[in-house]
């Protein structure tokens, strides 16, 4: 009785979802089976050609980059955020999520400022004398995963303060009254704790990369297309839908395969599920 | 009392009577554009056509591309009046989407270029003519540009940009680069992309918006750039000693084209709209507040006015004019040969 009460309750929504989301996803990749040359010929195609792979490779590549960038300074930052006195923490949480209240381009925008031949990085380092001509930064690998990060961690941040904040403090003082040092109590109790934080950033962080536009579009260009900017150019430009939807239904399948293996990841290293 | 009900009524309806002409009462025209200039094109073209045809004008904005893929998914309805550049126009017209014009409905036609008057074979007019050539940074580039092939000079390494193979002038690139390797880049594309290869150490990157392009010179990371002259003005704004390069080859020509969709609601309007954009007043408005370059014979500028245009019949008569039909068919290849050089 109680069961069918919320599956009720629940109907609306899951409704809601299944006719704008699931519907048009299925309907997108179906069209891709449903072509003249048979029903792998858009992935043949796809997989075929190597630039199409190299856009391929290089996204899974800058989201994993991203991704473990900003686990690191995500936790890092997140430790010292839960550990700061109440009215501190106040203050460092905005500061963190600060860069949120503006939107994805004009962040940026801002990293076009910095890394430009004529930007802050540049002028600073040819007035110090430590280079002659500017490096180019901008419009490279380098910026689109840079800029990423800066995206991406306040998200992080956010994710591992609420993990970090429940940890109860009695086990810290236990292992520590066990004579574990601080090096060891992080690593066996703390780490271990925060696993299911971590996976939900990481998570979270990858999928947001994976599928960037904007900023892959502004600071890298065709020399750093990814597969958002490649669907893009396919759906807008050259008005092949079919391509497009091809490369939608690869990002979905890899999307769903990579979170997948984080998740198994994730019960191996949890003393909660392991 | 009744008289006083009866002059309110003949006054009223007077009033009624003159706002507008009786053939278009309550009609709207939609017509869709890119967007820019809207200031100057509310005043000059929209509010006296507003007062001419007592009608309405709603717009559908954005770049060609995101444009006529609504008007594709629509069948060709939902708009009466739809501009675009003539490479995208010509796709338009091979999917089908916009109707042949009759040119007895448009007077003004006479007036035009003979180019302008019928570029695509019964479709639409050009309203306006521009150049594809070369933009450079006279303060830092210290030979001037005279010709297509300085675009592979060792002297613009790692400081030019080119339009996105996807924009108007990015296929051009492609066939410059032909020229560049002394072949037909339509018969011999990997001669042609053999050139275009050899362009990627100039290539700091590539653009596909006029903006983009226009902070790239801003921001100094380029000195030079292949591009339209209707980009020319806002370049020299931000960067004052940026030049038009007068190429011994010649520019190519571009028009942009107005056309009527297959599914427009209102054809008549759109003819009349048509017209009006077409007639020598406006068009000497839109050139001399430095909206479109005219393409009627009779639009008289002074030099200052003229610098930043393609004007004149001299200047008009030395351009490069490009077979569409061939390049649209051919695009579909070269996007991905394009993309496998630049975006490797």
């Amino acid at each position: 009785m109680k069961r069918f009460a919320g599956w009720t309750l629940a109907s609306p929504a899951t409704l809601l979802v299944v006719v704008f989301l699931v519907l048009p996803v299925l309907a997108t990749i179906v069209t891709t089976f449903t072509t003249p040359g048979g029903p792998f010929a858009t992935y043949a195609a796809f997989f075929g050609s190597g630039f199409r792979r190299a856009v391929l490779f290089r996204t899974i590549q800058v989201s994993l980059a991203v991704t473990v960038i900003a686990l690191v300074i995500g936790f890092l930052t997140a430790y010292v955020v839960s550990r700061a006195p109440g009215w501190l923490k106040s203050i460092l949480i905005i500061a963190a999520v600060f860069p949120l209240l503006t939107g994805v381009v004009v962040r940026s925008f801002a990293w076009l400022i910095i890394l430009g031949k004529n930007g802050i990085l540049n002028s600073t380092l040819i007035n110090l004398g430590l280079i002659a001509e500017p490096f180019q930064m901008l419009y490279t690998q380098g910026a689109v995963i840079v800029a990423m990060v800066y995206l991406f961690v306040p998200l992080m941040i956010l994710t591992l303060v609420g993990v970090l904040e429940s940890i109860p403090d009695d086990l810290i003082q236990a292992s520590s009254s066990l004579g574990a040092k601080p090096s060891a109590t992080f690593m066996q109790v703390t780490l271990p704790l925060a696993v299911p934080g971590l996976i939900v950033g990481a998570v979270l962080v990858f999928t947001g990369s994976f599928t960037s536009y904007a900023t892959p579009q502004l600071l890298g260009g065709e020399q750093v297309m990814m597969m958002g900017t490649l669907m893009y150019q396919q759906a807008m430009v050259t008005f092949d839908w079919v391509a497009a939807s091809t490369i939608a239904a690869v990002m979905v399948v890899i999307t769903i395969a990579i979170v997948a293996a984080m998740n198994a990841m994730a019960r191996r290293l949890n003393p909660m599920t392991a | 009392m009744n008289k006083f009900f009866v002059t309110a009524l003949a006054i009223s309806a007077t009033a009624m009577l003159s706002a507008a002409p009786a053939m278009a009462q309550g009609k709207t025209l939609t017509i869709s554009w890119w967007g820019f200039n809207g200031e100057k094109l509310e005043s000059i073209v929209l509010a006296p056509f507003r007062e001419q045809c007592g009608c309405e004008i709603v717009f559908e904005t954005g770049n060609n591309g995101e444009r006529l893929n609504k008007i594709q998914i629509r069948n060709g309805a939902g708009v009466d009046v739809a501009y675009f550049s003539d490479s995208f126009s010509q796709q338009g017209i091979e999917a089908g989407l916009f109707q042949k014009i009759d040119p007895a409905k448009l007077p003004n036609l006479a007036g035009i270029y003979d180019l302008a008057k019928d570029p695509q074979g019964g479709y639409g007019p050009a309203y306006t003519i521009g150049r594809v050539g070369i933009v450079y940074d006279t303060a830092k580039v210290a030979t001037p540009i005279t010709s297509w092939e300085d675009l592979w000079r060792e002297d613009l390494a790692g400081s030019l940009s080119l339009p996105g193979i996807t924009t108007t002038a990015g296929p051009m690139v492609v066939m410059k680069a032909g020229d560049h390797a002394g072949v037909d880049a339509f018969a011999d594309q990997d001669s042609a992309f053999a050139a275009v290869e050899e362009l990627k150490p100039n290539v700091v990157k590539n653009y596909n918006t006029g903006s983009e392009m226009i902070n790239l010179f801003s921001t100094g990371e380029i000195t030079a750039a292949v591009a339209q002259d209707f980009t020319l003005g806002q370049i020299q704004a931000a960067v004052p000693t940026v030049e038009w390069a007068e190429l011994e080859e010649g520019a190519i020509a571009t028009l942009n084209t107005v056309n009527i969709p297959t599914g427009a609601a209102e054809p008549e309007l759109a003819y009349e709209f048509i017209n009006f954009i077409l007639s020598p007043e406006i068009q000497q408005q839109l050139a001399e507040q430095g909206v479109d370059a005219p393409v009627v014979t009779s639009v008289e500028l002074t030099p200052e006015q003229a610098s930043l245009w393609t004007y004149g019949a001299d200047v008009i008569a030395g351009l490069q004019r490009i077979d569409y039909a061939k390049m649209n068919a051919a695009k579909g290849g070269w996007v991905d040969r394009w993309n496998e050089i630049f975006g490797m």
